[in-house]
């Protein structure tokens, strides 16, 4: 066969496995999704076959693709084979090519190191869709976006047409409209190289929407494999159910909203200075936040979704009360937030961020992490006290408050950042992409836990996320931003499922979604 | 790129002119009377006073600065109080030395880092990494006064290869003139190379971590290539930076060294200067160390733009 055949792919990194018998086959032209969570070995397989393994690892087994092991290959020939036989791209575009040379160079040193392939580099990137007129090979990376970046990417690892293109997470970092744009580019691809994908993706729907088969993860081991619609309507193996389970999870919430409204955002407008042009002047000013109004009531939790670079995170400051406005009100029950805020308003509103490393200072243990929001109000005698309550409520242990942040996992820590922005008892919680970094079945577990506090503290939810299932499942209205604006809002479920907005109907039909047929509960 | 470097080119300006009032300011503050100074302890009054009329010092602050910084501009420093010659004709005479050997040390240094570093990020981890790492660390914690004589001991005593100090000048050509740079040079360039080498090393590493190598690797460049045609020139801005700072340490920072070679560096002349309390020599020689170390920052953030598209925008 001339396709892809790995058996009993092992591999061990200092000692420890994170591999173990991993075997499966991809006939020519086919596309695999490789799914499971972060762990579970999907890129080690990928930089295996791509001989591309961290420094002390040990690799058994065979991966013959054609007629070559491309595990008995030594670097030289391994070299030959990257990005002539096997393309490879990744997930984070933004870093992916370098800074210095321009888009046209990159690409056309995949060809001129392997002495040149059917097609020239400006001829590759229109391949991919990026348009010679307006981006040009004479760009640089930094000129372009995300989604541009990852066809500059593809364009890389098509070169030289191989017989299989690798991709890890190849749009989880994108937006969800460039994110279907991509996957329409790789199947398109596919179908017209010849080539095989071999797709790793933590998201199931991605893989639905145009894998031929799919392997499921899980700690290194290949659990459950085959035709994707057989594989997804079986769910044969229990972790394979989990997986599902926890992608589609919808927390059970017992809060009503009461209408008294928590917050009001009243017409804000916030300006960037246009970039220089010349010494002296300046472009026009960049609306990021052009006239926004919208209000968050008692016991509810508001979405607002849009895409990179739509104002969401200019607004979240303005909100916060971190920059000053260009004109408009915010307003916290009743008490205007603008800067300085004095402590008084702001201990009345907490936010969750991403990533929860980045927002932690890793020499400070967690009872001084958790407990630092006491600074807004004076630490009260009992601040231990509040501080093990709050890692009680959010299900860690009283004990962990001895320990220093980096003894966490990623779900974990987002559990601490949660108790730290509940334990003075806000009124709102701003969750900013608060899940978006985790795994579905941790982000399931941490979704649970926001609809149970809600229901204990009667908190309000302002919730921004690029991720429109997360949005469908824990808010109960939806705004949707496009451009500094907002152009439609209203209850979740009405937005989502009937769409007004032409904007609006174009992010929800980007979301990759299983078919529905193949959901139907399981006779178990 | 144009729009870049005139906008380097104002800021450059502006530097200069406050740094020249500071200077101004600075000197002023100074305690002690250049001209009571020079007719020494037993001058009458009304001699300090004839001479303080004479040297321009009874004109007002704002008179004095214009003078000064005009003169500057025509290239008239003035005249020094002690050595009674033109202050311009004395910096050029000295700066004759000076550069040549900033450049020299310079060279040696950017010769030995650039490779040293390179070997030791690609090694990194591996005895050749810490040989390095353990060399640049005697390089740096060693003075370089003791290095010189140490060379002096090696190559001018024992081996007479190099003279052991003194300058003969230009005049007799380039060779006699470079022979007696040698060992100061190298004496200013360990130490120096040192500090560049472990810094192309941290930088290299931490490139060499990029996702655009693995993009490159991916590509099926080996880890030698990727290294040469991607890691290196991302490499270089801090590379650049701490170049640019070596350069204006070593103009006037090379005193120790001048002093153990007997050579006539601007670090003596500075240092003579304000021991004497002549002043103008003192203003004059700060302030074209403040337009040198202005100057390479310019220059550096050129080339920062020419070797990062990023920064080209002014």
């Amino acid at each position: 066969m001339s396709g892809l055949d790995v058996g009993g792919l092992s591999v061990t990194i200092h000692g420890t496995a994170v591999l173990t018998d991993v075997s499966f086959k991809m006939a020519p032209g086919e596309i695999l999704g490789l799914v499971g969570e972060s762990g579970s070995g999907k890129s080690m397989t990928a930089l295996a076959l791509m001989g591309l393994l961290p420094r002390g690892a040990e690799v058994d087994g065979r991966a013959v693709l054609g007629k070559t092991d491309l595990l008995s290959l030594d670097e030289r020939a391994m070299c030959r084979v990257r990005g002539r036989e096997i393309g490879m791209i990744f997930q984070e575009p933004m870093t992916a090519l370098n800074p210095l040379q321009t888009i046209g160079a990159q690409v056309a040193e995949a060809l001129a190191i392997h002495g040149g392939g059917a097609r020239g580099a400006g001829e590759l990137l229109a391949r991919v869709g990026l348009d010679p007129d307006r981006i040009g090979p004479g760009r640089y990376p930094h000129e372009l976006s995300g989604g541009q970046r990852q066809r500059v990417a593809i364009a890389i690892a098509i070169a030289l047409s191989p017989r299989l293109l690798v991709a890890d997470e190849p749009t989880t970092a994108l937006d969800v409209t460039s994110q279907a744009e991509i996957l329409d580019l790789l199947c398109d691809l596919v179908r017209d190289e010849g080539m095989g994908l071999l797709l790793i993706t933590h998201d199931l729907a991605v893989v639905a929407g145009i894998a031929d088969r799919v392997a499921v993860m899980q700690e290194g081991r290949i659990v459950e494999a085959g035709a994707t619609e057989a594989v997804f309507r079986t769910r044969s193996h229990p972790y394979t159910r989990a997986l599902f389970a926890a992608s589609s999870h919808v927390p059970k919430r017992i809060a009503a909203p009461s209408g008294v409204p928590v917050l009001t955002v009243d017409g804000v407008r916030r300006h960037y200075p246009g970039p220089r042009k010349g010494l002296l002047r300046r472009g026009a000013p960049v609306r990021a936040v052009d006239g926004v109004s919208l209000g968050v009531g008692r016991g509810e939790s508001v979405g607002l979704v849009g895409e990179s670079g739509c104002g969401k995170s200019t607004l979240t400051r303005a909100i916060l009360g971190l920059d000053a406005l260009d004109a408009g009100q915010v307003a916290l029950c009743g008490d205007a937030v603008m800067p300085p805020v004095p402590g008084e308003v702001r201990r009345r509103m907490q936010v969750v961020f991403q990533d929860p490393f980045g927002s932690f200072d890793p020499r400070w243990r967690v009872d001084r992490l958790v407990a630092e929001p006491f600074h807004l109000t004076g630490y009260p005698e009992d601040w231990r006290d509040k501080v093990a309550h709050a890692l009680v409520a959010v299900g860690l242990k009283p004990r962990d408050m001895e320990k220093y942040i980096h003894e966490f996992s990623g779900g974990q820590r987002q559990r601490i950042a949660i108790a730290r922005a509940i334990v003075i008892r806000p009124d709102l919680v701003i969750l900013d992409e608060a899940v978006s970094a985790l795994d579905v079945r941790v982000r399931a577990q941490i979704l649970d836990l926001l609809a149970d506090l809600q229901g204990e503290f009667g908190l309000s939810y302002l919730f921004i996320s690029h991720d429109l299932s997360v949005v469908r499942s824990i808010t109960d209205r939806v705004l949707v931003m496009q451009a500094g604006r907002i152009v439609e809002a209203g209850p979740t479920e009405r937005v989502l499922a009937a769409p007004e907005h032409p904007y609006t109907r174009r992010l929800v039909a980007a979301v990759p979604v299983i078919p529905a047929g193949w959901i139907t509960p399981q006779s178990a | 790129m144009a729009r870049f470097i005139a906008s380097r080119l104002v800021s450059l300006i502006l530097s200069l002119v406050v740094a020249s009032v500071a200077i101004f300011v600075v000197i002023e503050l100074v305690p002690g009377d250049p001209a009571g100074f020079m007719l020494g302890l037993n001058a009458t009054p009304e001699a300090i006073a004839a001479l303080r009329a004479e040297m321009g010092l009874t004109d007002g602050p704002l008179a004095r600065y214009l003078t000064w910084t005009g003169g500057m501009l025509t290239g008239d420093f003035g005249t020094s109080y002690t050595y009674k010659v033109p202050v311009a004709d004395l910096v050029a005479a000295r700066l004759w030395v000076s550069l040549p050997l900033t450049a020299y040390a310079l060279a040696l240094s950017t010769l030995i880092a650039v490779p040293v570093g390179l070997l030791a990020a690609s090694r990194r981890g591996r005895p050749a990494d810490f040989a390095v790492m353990g060399a640049t660390q005697l390089g740096i914690a060693v003075p370089n006064f003791w290095f010189a004589m140490l060379l002096v001991l090696v190559f001018a005593i024992t081996w007479r290869v190099f003279p052991s100090g003194g300058f003969p000048g230009w005049e007799d050509g380039l060779w006699p003139g470079l022979r007696a740079l040698t060992l100061p040079a190298v004496a200013l360039a360990l130490p120096q190379a040192s500090i560049l080498a472990r810094v192309m090393r941290s930088a290299l590493i931490e490139t060499l971590g990029q996702d655009y190598i693995r993009t490159a690797r991916a590509k099926g460049l080996s880890q030698g290539q990727s290294v040469r045609r991607h890691a290196l020139r991302n490499a270089l801005i801090p590379v650049m930076t701490i170049l640019g700072l070596q350069f204006s340490f070593l103009l006037a920072g090379a005193i120790i060294i001048e002093n153990v070679f007997f050579l006539p560096g601007l670090g003596r002349l500075i240092f003579q200067g304000i021991t004497q309390r002549d002043l103008i020599v003192v203003e004059s020689v700060v302030m074209l160390l403040v337009f040198a170390v202005i100057l390479v920052t310019f220059l550096v953030d050129v080339a920062y733009a020419l070797v990062d598209p990023r920064l080209r925008r002014a």
